[in-house]
C-alpha cells in the first residue's frame, strides 16, 4: 500500500504491486527476489530528498484472482472475526477509535 | 500508478484508505547516504512477524484474546537464519510462503549475493522483525523503534531496508 506508507512517511519508498505476503516475489525465485531488492537499494543512491517515491516496474505473474486465491483457506484475523460478529464496532475501527 | 489495494477485499481496503487519509504527513527526517552504497553495511526489517524456533514466539494469544492489540515488540534474526529455522506469527498476511523460502520476506541471501557482487559493501551480522498488526503504536514508537535503531547503531549499520508485508 504505497500511498499508506507515504501518508506515514518514510524518506525513501518503491513501491511494488506484488499481493500481500509476498513482497520479495515467488519462493525460490532468487533471480526474480534480487532483482527487486537491487532495485529497491538503487534508491539510496538515487534520492536526493525525503518522500522519493519510485514505483518499481515488476509485474506479478498471476492475475489478482489467482493471487488471492492462494491465500482463500487463510483464516480471517482476530479482528475480522471480532467485526463479522459485532458489525457496529466498525467505526471504531475505521475512524481510528481503538479501546485502550 | 500502483494499486496495491486489488489484492485486499473491499472492507479492508475501505478501513485502509481511511487510516491513510486521517495520517498528517509531518516532517520526514532525510539522511543522505555518507558513503556508496557499495561500501555501506545494509540491514533488513520486516513486518511479518518472524520469529526464531529457539526465541519467543510474537504473541498471538493475546491478539486472539483483545483483536485491537498487536504485539509491538521485535525480534532478532542472525544472518544465516533459514526458513528451517523460524516461524511468521502473523495473522493477518499468509504465513506459508515466507516459512517456504524466508527471502519473500526478509531478502537475507539476496543480500548477501549482491555484497558478494560488490553492488552492497557488508550484510549486517543481525536482521530483524516486528509484528505489523499493530494499531496503537505508542509501544512501537517509543521502546521498540529505538532499541531496533540503538542495535542497528552498535553494527555499524549505514542504511536499512525495511520490507513492510
Amino acid at each position: 500500500m504505497p500511498d499508506l506508507t507515504r501518508r506515514v512517511g518514510v524518506p525513501r519508498l518503491a513501491g511494488i504491486s506484488y499481493p500481500l505476503s509476498r513482497p520479495l516475489g515467488r519462493p525460490h525465485d532468487a533471480d526474480g527476489q534480487r532483482a527487486v531488492l537491487r532495485a529497491t537499494l538503487a534508491l539510496l543512491e538515487s534520492a536526493t530528498t525525503s518522500d522519493h517515491y519510485v514505483e518499481l516496474p515488476f509485474e506479478w505473474p498471476e492475475t489478482v484472482a489467482q493471487a488471492r486465491n492462494a491465500s482463500k483457506d487463510v483464516p480471517p484475523s482476530p479482528i475480522a472475526a471480532l467485526l463479522l460478529k459485532q458489525p457496529w464496532l466498525i467505526p471504531n475501527l475505521y475512524l481510528g477509535r481503538i479501546p485502550a | 500508478m500502483i494499486d496495491s489495494y486489488r489484492y485486499v477485499d473491499f472492507a479492508t481496503r475501505q478501513i485502509m484508505k481511511a487510516w491513510a487519509a486521517r495520517q498528517e504527513p509531518g516532517e520526514i527526517p532525510f539522511t543522505p547516504l555518507r558513503k556508496p552504497l557499495r561500501e555501506c553495511t545494509v540491514a533488513l526489517l520486516s513486518t511479518a512477524g518472524i520469529a526464531r524456533n529457539d526465541d519467543r514466539p510474537f504473541d498471538q494469544e493475546g491478539e486472539r484474546r483483545d483483536p485491537w492489540w498487536g504485539d509491538p515488540t521485535f525480534r532478532r534474526i542472525p544472518l544465516g537464519t533459514t526458513e528451517k529455522d523460524i516461524r511468521v506469527y502473523h495473522l493477518h498476511i499468509d504465513p506459508r510462503f515466507g516459512e517456504e523460502d524466508l527471502d519473500v520476506l526478509l531478502p537475507m541471501r539476496r543480500l548477501s549475493e549482491l555484497a558478494s557482487e560488490g553492488a552492497v559493501g557488508r550484510t549486517a551480522p543481525t536482521h530483524y522483525s516486528i509484528m505489523g498488526y499493530i494499531l496503537e503504536t505508542t509501544e512501537l514508537e517509543r521502546k521498540t523503534a529505538p532499541a531496533i535503531a540503538a542495535a542497528m547503531h552498535e553494527e555499524h549499520v549505514d542504511a536499512v531496508v525495511l520490507v513492510p508485508v
